[in-house]
């Protein structure tokens, strides 16, 4: 028990632990969590230096949309756009923008065109899994971006969807991240991660937190074709989790959560607390 | 120093319940002087110990530990030993003992296995007390499940001696936990708290622990419903909102089918309650 409260930790320590906190704010929480990590440190300063780092790791881990302006799509903060000095690239747009981490918000917007040798494929399974995120996805974003190390070619698609209500004390997210990488050869190697967040709070704190590795092999064809088995692959794959979470909620409650506590005793009537209370005290009268 | 206490509450709010343990620790390291105050009013996860002297299970809180040891309610003792720990008056110890043979009842009644553990402590005037229960699932389905009940109650006797006030505060925590090929790991948990209050009269016939267990079965047969449609109702449709199985335009011509079927139906009542009986 810490009962020496004249013992501080140290700065270093303050930030390794507001930055943990920050990194694990529910989504559509940031700005509450960080609210609340300010008054506890109470040390602007320290914060402003310390937990830098792991705001913007934050934004990019939670695929954080963005509305450039005059674009009529939303671009996304990721690890995986990330241009370095605060910029992200949007593929779609044409353009990188700096990320305002605390504000949310896009500035600075310059033409990019990344790399041009690798458009074809990158746009190829941009249009098929905008289709597909149109048609499974209420209000979802997505982005495909792509990179070339020496004759490896390495295409990440990321899809978003949040709802965010407060008023209602709840928020959730999807998150799929989805890497294909063509090394040559007449097959290629994906792996997808999916992720799904759901924080309920009203008088309480209820947390879905649900993660799947997946690693699958696709024929590698023309980018048409390609980019059709491949997206074809990702409605199958995020089907499947999201059927396979449907089916443990249904064990969950039906099984589980059923011999854990029961609705009434097997009598199918409340307790009579008189017959109870006079057993309790005979038995600790005979004891004496 | 209030404003810190009510961040750090919000905190322990918004941050994943599955980590309260090691946010707390956190918190505490951050702002040590919230310590008490925090390892009062945050419910944990609770632990069973075994007590030494019986050999039955019990289980610990912040309601039953002096110090670094915590005391059993069987044998009244404290592990490790501790020579002047805190003890519930003669009076208070009685009802202690008689309680935790209810309440060991109720557990058995409607959890069917687990552990139970009352503590009471007085207060001035009256006195006040914890119910505890926890109860683990056996992991069938490749599921892990866990339930822990904590119900604190103030009890104010008035003068007269024949009634009191009772003032109930509830938490239920769900664990629940798989890890499968199709839905890789899913992990679903939390807790809920909610409060009553109610006078009552204090009688022979409806003594103290008897006005309680009827507080703390309605409270936690309440609790159970919302436990239901808030873990297997309200955050699954959030995630069916969040992404479609069926695709979305499907969805809609669905919607659109079953609207003209019900226009349709419409109209056709009309007609025939607009036609004169035959």
């Amino acid at each position: 028990m810490a009962s020496d409260y004249s013992e501080q930790i140290s700065d270093e320590d303050k930030v390794r632990i507001a930055s943990n906190f920050i990194l694990y704010s529910p989504p559509g929480e940031f700005n509450e969590v960080f609210n609340d990590v300010r008054v506890l440190v109470q040390n602007d300063g320290l914060l402003k230096e310390g937990v830098a780092r792991a705001i913007a790791d934050y934004n990019k881990d939670q695929l954080t949309p963005v509305r450039l302006e005059g674009q009529t799509h939303y671009a996304l903060v990721t690890e995986h756009n990330d241009l370095g000095s605060g910029r992200f690239l949007d593929p779609k747009a044409k353009l990188s923008f700096k990320f305002d981490h605390l504000k949310k918000e896009a500035l600075d917007l310059k033409p990019n065109d990344g790399e041009p040798s690798t458009e074809v494929w990158r746009s190829a399974i941009e249009s098929q899994l905008c289709s597909y995120v149109a048609s499974h996805y209420p209000h979802g974003v997505s982005a495909v971006y792509a990179r070339n190390q020496g004759s490896a070619l390495t295409l990440v698609c990321c899809i978003e969807d949040h709802q965010f209500q407060p008023k209602n004390f709840w928020n959730g997210r999807w998150r799929s991240v989805w890497t294909v990488n063509m090394v040559g050869g007449s097959t290629a190697e994906v792996r997808g991660l999916l992720k799904v967040q759901v924080h309920y709070y009203e008088d309480g704190n209820v947390q879905l937190v649900t993660s799947k590795d997946i690693k699958e092999t696709i024929t590698i064809a023309g980018e048409e074709e390609t980019a059709r088995e491949l997206v074809q692959l990702i409605e199958n794959s995020e089907n499947d989790y999201q059927t396979a979470i449907s089916e443990n909620y249904q064990t969950m409650s039906e099984t589980t959560f059923k011999a854990l506590r029961r609705q009434l005793p097997v009598t199918r009537t409340k307790i009579d607390w008189g017959k109870i209370v006079a057993y309790s005290v005979g038995k600790e009268l005979k004891k004496q | 120093m209030e404003q810190q206490l009510d961040c750090a509450l919000d905190l322990m709010r918004r941050l994943p319940p599955q980590h309260i343990e090691r946010n707390l620790s956190d918190l505490v390291d951050l702002v040590p002087a919230l310590c008490e105050d925090l390892l009062s009013s945050v419910d944990q996860p609770l632990k069973i110990a075994r007590d030494k002297n019986t050999g039955r299970d019990y289980l610990l809180c912040d309601y039953n530990r002096d110090g670094d040891s915590y005391r059993s309610p069987w044998s009244n003792v404290y592990d490790p030993a501790l020579e002047d720990g805190a003890m519930p008056s003669e009076r208070l110890r009685k009802l202690e003992l008689e309680a935790n043979h209810a309440f060991d009842q109720y557990r058995d009644m409607y959890f069917e296995g687990g552990v139970s553990s009352v503590y009471l402590w007085d207060l001035e005037p009256g006195f006040a007390g914890v119910i505890l229960i926890k109860k683990a699932g056996d992991g069938s389905k490749k599921i892990k499940g866990c339930w822990d009940s904590i119900h604190v109650v103030e009890v104010i006797e008035k003068s007269s001696g024949r009634s009191a006030h009772y003032k109930l505060t509830s938490t239920a925590m769900l664990w629940l936990q798989t890890n499968k090929l199709g839905s890789g790991t899913m992990n679903l948990g939390g807790s809920l708290t909610r409060q009553s209050e109610q006078d009552n009269t204090v009688s022979e016939a409806s003594p103290h622990i008897a006005n309680i267990g009827r507080m703390v079965e309605d409270m936690e047969n309440k609790i159970r419903n919302t436990l239901n449609e808030i873990y297997f109702g309200k955050t699954k449709d959030i995630v069916n909102g969040l992404r479609s199985v069926q695709s979305l335009p499907d969805q809609k011509q669905k919607d659109a089918l079953r609207n003209s079927i019900k226009e349709a139906l419409i109209i056709r009542q009309a007609r025939t309650t607009s036609q004169p009986s035959e």
